[in-house]
């Protein structure tokens, strides 16, 4: 009698109080319609052959031949279970191909052991970011988790998929195959390699991952991907991290307080949003990872950072993408793969991060929302000006609907706006010919038509954003969003 | 009639050979990716012993040169088994940790069964054993 009766007074209580748990929430969101902008988590059933693009809009600029390369999930959906979260869908490499005049589209499925698996049994069963996965996952290693969905980097004879919580996937350039798992020495085994390599001016690549207990890996990889060195150094704190930054001589990590608490899957589980901490930065130098400095900021929450550089006072500087929590992480993630309901959480900020010599710190916010910040790759590590971003993104809406670039010296922002109709994604910067100004490049994206159903391309003048495209391809058809890309020029 | 009779003729001559093989022998047979090291395998007979880190039944190490490797358990009892194994890439008769304290070396189970987020268990990697039996496992993923 007593728990019965206990219950109910409980239940009484939720009801009077018009307490919304996530359950109601997702009940609610449940009896909503399909929102218009539910093509951002489709699910492709098979690699998409090899197609041309038809060119809608512009003309070809001169001079732009390459490869854009872009990675993100592609398929959400079994019988059997899904994925609950935007983080975990299989990934599906996609090749935008640009040459005489001609733009075509191919993606293919990274074949990891989950994804082969899953195929198998018809059902998503393994743990993700988001995901819990249940009893039926075959998980030996981080490796035998990997969507390999998150982001792409150049390889030399191949592209590797990144993801976050393991090893890369060399992929081949060409036909976007699987070729494996990367070890890099056989010691590193399934030690986990981010989705944001930074880049030295001399062609060395850094990166990271993370442990549980504070630890991070290292990675100094030469221009040619084979290994440098390999270190495992202690963070001051277990923080969430998808992203670093670095300059010229720093390594620079931005510790939010999202700290590792333990417990059940998913992964995001494992973490606490403990605002009270404030966010920290420690700076690392790339020659002597001893040598540290630790700056206190404000609480932000991020995903991803600009790349970073150094003046000639040794301030550092870096930009973000800062939120002020975790609730797309957590819960906005998880309604964009419901494909209905309202994603909690306000659109992240473009913000520029100053970290003095004498130990102060400093962040100042530029008003306007931004995710996927991109920079000059000719100015890696080095002093520039520009941020190239997506934007756009209201409270209410979800994902971005429009490109900008922003000028750090001016505090102007150079924006376009498709409007409602079509989601951005991330842009990648593409260095004219002949120029050497930062300005003097092309910004290639993709982004989703809703109103014509159809993944599109588009190229904007780094140096005048505002005007709109200056060439736009359609596609026979629609790719959920992607994540992040890099240029094969 | 003769056939009842061929069938106890059947039944009285096969009598022995069901009470010679109350034992068995199991064959495992190691895919690669290295020629190199030795293949450390432990067969174990319960589930206790199996998930909880008990006594194995047999244990061999098997040396490796190209690229599959063989071990054969003769004259086992009858009844459930399981296998744990890896292959010894340095031949330092150790599972090689990563940095973070994952296997750094190529382990495996029997029924190339998988854990989940961890190592695979008895209720997975275990098999019946009434006769001779044979399985090929994966150490080359």
């Amino acid at each position: 009698m007593i728990p019965s009766r206990r219950s109910f007074l409980m239940g009484a209580a939720a009801l009077s109080a018009a307490v919304v748990t996530p359950e109601l929430a997702f009940a609610a969101a449940a009896r909503q319609a399909v929102a218009d902008w539910a093509p951002v988590t489709t699910d492709i059933e098979a690699d998409i052959p090899r197609q041309t693009l038809r060119r809608v809009h512009g003309r070809v600029p001169r001079d732009l031949e390459g490869v854009l390369f872009r990675n993100g999930p592609g398929k959400f959906r079994r019988p059997g279970g899904s994925a609950t979260h935007w983080f975990d869908g299989d990934g599906l490499m996609r090749a935008f191909r640009l040459k005489d005049g001609e733009a075509t589209l191919e993606a293919r499925f990274a074949d990891t052991p989950k994804r082969r698996y899953e195929s198998e049994i018809d059902a998503v069963v393994t743990p993700g970011f988001g995901t819990p996965g249940d009893a039926r996952a075959h998980v030996g290693s981080p490796d035998d988790a990997s969507s390999a969905n998150t982001a792409v980097m150049l390889a030399g004879e191949r592209i590797w998929a990144l993801w976050e919580g393991g090893s890369a996937l060399a992929m081949d350039p060409e036909d976007l195959s699987t070729v494996g798992f990367v070890t890099q020495r056989e010691d590193l085994r399934g030690m986990p390699m981010q989705a944001h390599p930074r880049y030295d001016p001399d062609g060395t690549i850094w990166n990271i991952g993370l442990g549980e207990n504070r630890q991070a890996i290292i990675w100094r990889l030469n221009a040619d991907r084979s290994l440098n060195r390999a270190e495992v150094i202690e963070l001051p704190r277990a923080s969430y991290a998808h992203d670093f930054t670095a300059t010229a001589r720093h390594l620079v990590f931005v510790l939010q307080p999202w700290v590792f608490a333990g417990g059940p899957m998913p992964f995001s589980n494992r973490f606490a949003w403990r605002p009270e901490l404030g966010t920290q930065v420690l700076v690392v130098d790339k020659d002597d990872l001893s040598s540290r400095r630790l700056y206190d900021l404000p609480t932000f929450s991020f995903f991803h950072l600009g790349d970073a550089w150094e003046d000639a006072s040794g301030a550092i500087r870096f930009d973000v993408a800062a939120g002020r929590d975790v609730a797309f992480a957590v819960e906005g993630a998880r309604v964009l793969v419901d494909q209905r309901g309202t994603v909690p959480g306000e659109p992240s900020q473009l913000a520029l991060v100053t970290l003095y010599p004498d130990g102060r710190a400093e962040m100042e916010r530029s008003g306007v929302s931004a995710e996927f910040p991109r920079g000059d790759p000719r100015r890696s590590g080095l002093r520039r000006r520009l941020t190239a971003h997506v934007t756009g993104e209201t409270g209410g809406r979800p994902l971005p609907s429009g490109l900008a670039v922003y000028d750090w010296e001016t505090g102007r922002s150079d924006a376009f706006e498709f409007g409602d109709d079509q989601i951005t994604e991330e842009a990648v910067f593409v260095p004219k010919p002949g120029g050497g100004g930062e300005g003097d490049a092309w910004l290639v994206a993709p982004s989703i038509n809703l109103a014509e159903a159809a993944t599109e391309l588009h190229v904007f003048d780094a140096a005048r954003v505002a005007d709109g495209p200056v060439c736009t391809w359609r596609a026979g058809l629609i790719l959920p969003a992607g994540f992040h890309g890099c240029w094969a020029g | 009639m003769k056939a009842i009779l061929a069938a106890a003729a059947l039944l009285l001559a096969a009598a022995p050979a069901v009470a010679q093989d109350a034992t068995a022998d199991i064959t495992f047979t190691f895919q690669v990716g290295h020629p190199t090291g030795q293949i450390m395998i432990a067969l174990y007979d319960n589930e206790a012993a199996f998930d909880d880190g008990g006594a194995p039944v047999r244990r061999a190490a098997v040396p490796v040169s190209g690229d599959t490797a063989q071990v054969v358990f003769e004259d086992l009892p009858a009844g459930d088994y399981a296998a744990k194994l890896f292959h010894d890439l340095d031949g330092d008769n150790e599972m090689d940790t990563n940095p973070f304290g994952l296997p750094a070396e190529p382990y495996a189970f029997s029924n190339n069964a998988r854990g989940n987020m961890g190592p695979a268990r008895w209720d997975r990697a275990h098999f019946t054993v009434a006769g001779d039996a044979a399985q090929t496992l994966d150490l080359d993923r």
